[in-house]
């Protein structure tokens, strides 16, 4: 196949297909509740124990307290995540707190908080770093 | 002995078809509401990471195909390219990718190439295309060695792996349950490759067939779909990132930091190269072994079912 159609193809393909999707309503991100953040945790860590989970407002992370220490869970468009807290810094946004995360493959996340959240979520990683 | 022989590039040619599907499939959930289920972010990163993976045989296939040339002119034996040997060949070359595939989840180097096609959450169409960018990398082609000294044309033996890849892409679908017995028991089906893709300890090293899942039979590492337990899809641990090249990429940046960091034996850092994935130095990550250990210790009714027997 000529290289110029090979591209053609590739980028009206990928383009047409994500398109599609999102024009079907399949970019919204899930949203998590206290049940669905504590599942997500054992699903990472399934030996652990979950003691506290507590849910941003929007739904799209949660600060998870667990026997092995604390940690994170946040949605990964419709699944989940989630990582320990050892190690993590925090930066402070208009919104919320950026979360950067001591690992290649989760380097940062964005966490819309209220202030009363953001200022858990801080006294937290002060108390883990 | 015959260097111009000239096969068509049928992954290449497949696109077309490939687009097709995966239009026709997601029509399929949509309309359906069943056998699976699309994400525009997770099927943007494996749309591109096919892309990539294409663009990668461009750009880096002529290693690959250079060391098969020089192994057809070091051996006396040229099989031809009738019928027989291409169906011969075919054959062979899916008990190589048994192999190639094994050892990408079995060595961490090279799972370090291969761990990119398992890290959707998902299971569809797309996810068969989030295929690596640095195969290449990994050395595998030495596998192939042994057909093409034994006298199959380099051309035929990348032509049959072309068709092996192929037929694999269908198979990356929840929208098909079980197949008639008889293809069931010898083929590589879509409940066979939802197990391969399965991060639950049940189902963690399994059925590494390409197109004949009697290669797993014979060496033990079939494992059923189990009506009882649904394949959760990815990785151990999930990544937290949608951008291509971290997932890329990941794994060999990886071992770089854990080659490198002081304090360890040599034996130590060539452990995190070869050894299984999860290997530690220090015992503080968990390889298959350890998570199936684990898993039979909360649940010790699971042991000696498909999977921890």
């Amino acid at each position: 196949m000529p290289l110029p159609v090979l591209l053609a193809l590739v980028v009206l393909g990928i383009g047409g297909i994500a398109v599609a999707l999102h024009l079907l309503g399949l970019s919204a991100p899930r949203r998590l509740d206290e049940a669905g953040a504590r599942a997500a945790w054992l699903r990472e860590f399934p030996g652990d124990t979950v003691t506290a989970a507590t849910v941003c407002a929007d739904g799209s992370a949660a600060l998870i307290a667990a026997h092995s220490g604390p940690g994170v869970v946040w949605t990964m468009g419709a699944d989940t995540t989630a990582r320990p807290l050892q190690g993590a810094r925090t930066a402070a946004h208009e919104t919320g707190l950026t979360l950067h995360l001591p690992d290649f493959t989760a380097p940062r996340l964005q966490l819309r908080l209220t202030p009363q959240e953001a200022d858990l979520w801080t006294r937290t990683l002060k108390d883990t770093a | 002995m015959t260097d111009q022989i000239a096969f068509p590039d049928v992954v290449q040619l497949a696109v077309p078809l490939f687009i097709a599907a995966i239009l026709a499939e997601l029509a399929w959930i949509v309309l359906r509401k069943r056998g699976g289920r699309y994400e525009t972010r997770d099927a943007l990163t494996s749309l591109i990471m096919g892309a990539g993976n294409v663009a990668s045989g461009i750009l880096l296939g002529f290693i690959a195909y250079g060391f098969f040339m020089l192994l057809w002119q070091i051996t006396p034996l040229d099989l031809g390219t009738s019928l027989p040997v291409i169906l011969l060949c075919f054959v062979l070359d899916d008990l190589r990718y048994y192999w190639v595939h094994r050892f990408g989840h079995r060595i961490r180097w090279v799972w370090a190439s291969h761990v990119n096609h398992h890290s959707s959450q998902h299971y569809n169409l797309t996810t068969a295309l989030r295929q690596t960018w640095t195969g290449t990398f990994t050395f595998m082609m030495l596998v192939r060695a042994p057909l093409i000294l034994a006298g199959f044309h380099p051309a035929l033996v990348l032509f049959c792996g072309g068709l092996n890849l192929i037929y694999q892409f269908w198979i990356h679908t929840e929208a098909i349950g079980r197949l008639p017995r008889w293809v069931e028991s010898v083929m590589n089906t879509p409940s066979h490759h939802r197990v391969h893709h399965g991060r639950n300890a049940r189902y963690l090293d399994a059925n590494y067939a390409g197109v004949f899942i009697v290669w797993d039979k014979l060496f033990g590492t079939f494992v059923p779909e189990q009506q009882s337990e649904k394949v959760d899809y990815g990785l151990v641990r999930n990544l937290g990132t949608f951008n291509p090249l971290r997932v890329a990429f990941h794994e060999w940046v990886g071992i770089f930091r854990d080659v490198t960091q002081p304090g360890i034996t040599w034996r130590d850092r060539w452990m995190y190269m070869v050894a299984p994935p999860g290997w530690s130095h220090d015992g503080s990550r968990a390889d298959t072994a350890r998570i199936k250990a684990d898993h039979l210790a909360r649940h010790p009714e699971d042991r000696g079912t498909p999977g921890f027997s």
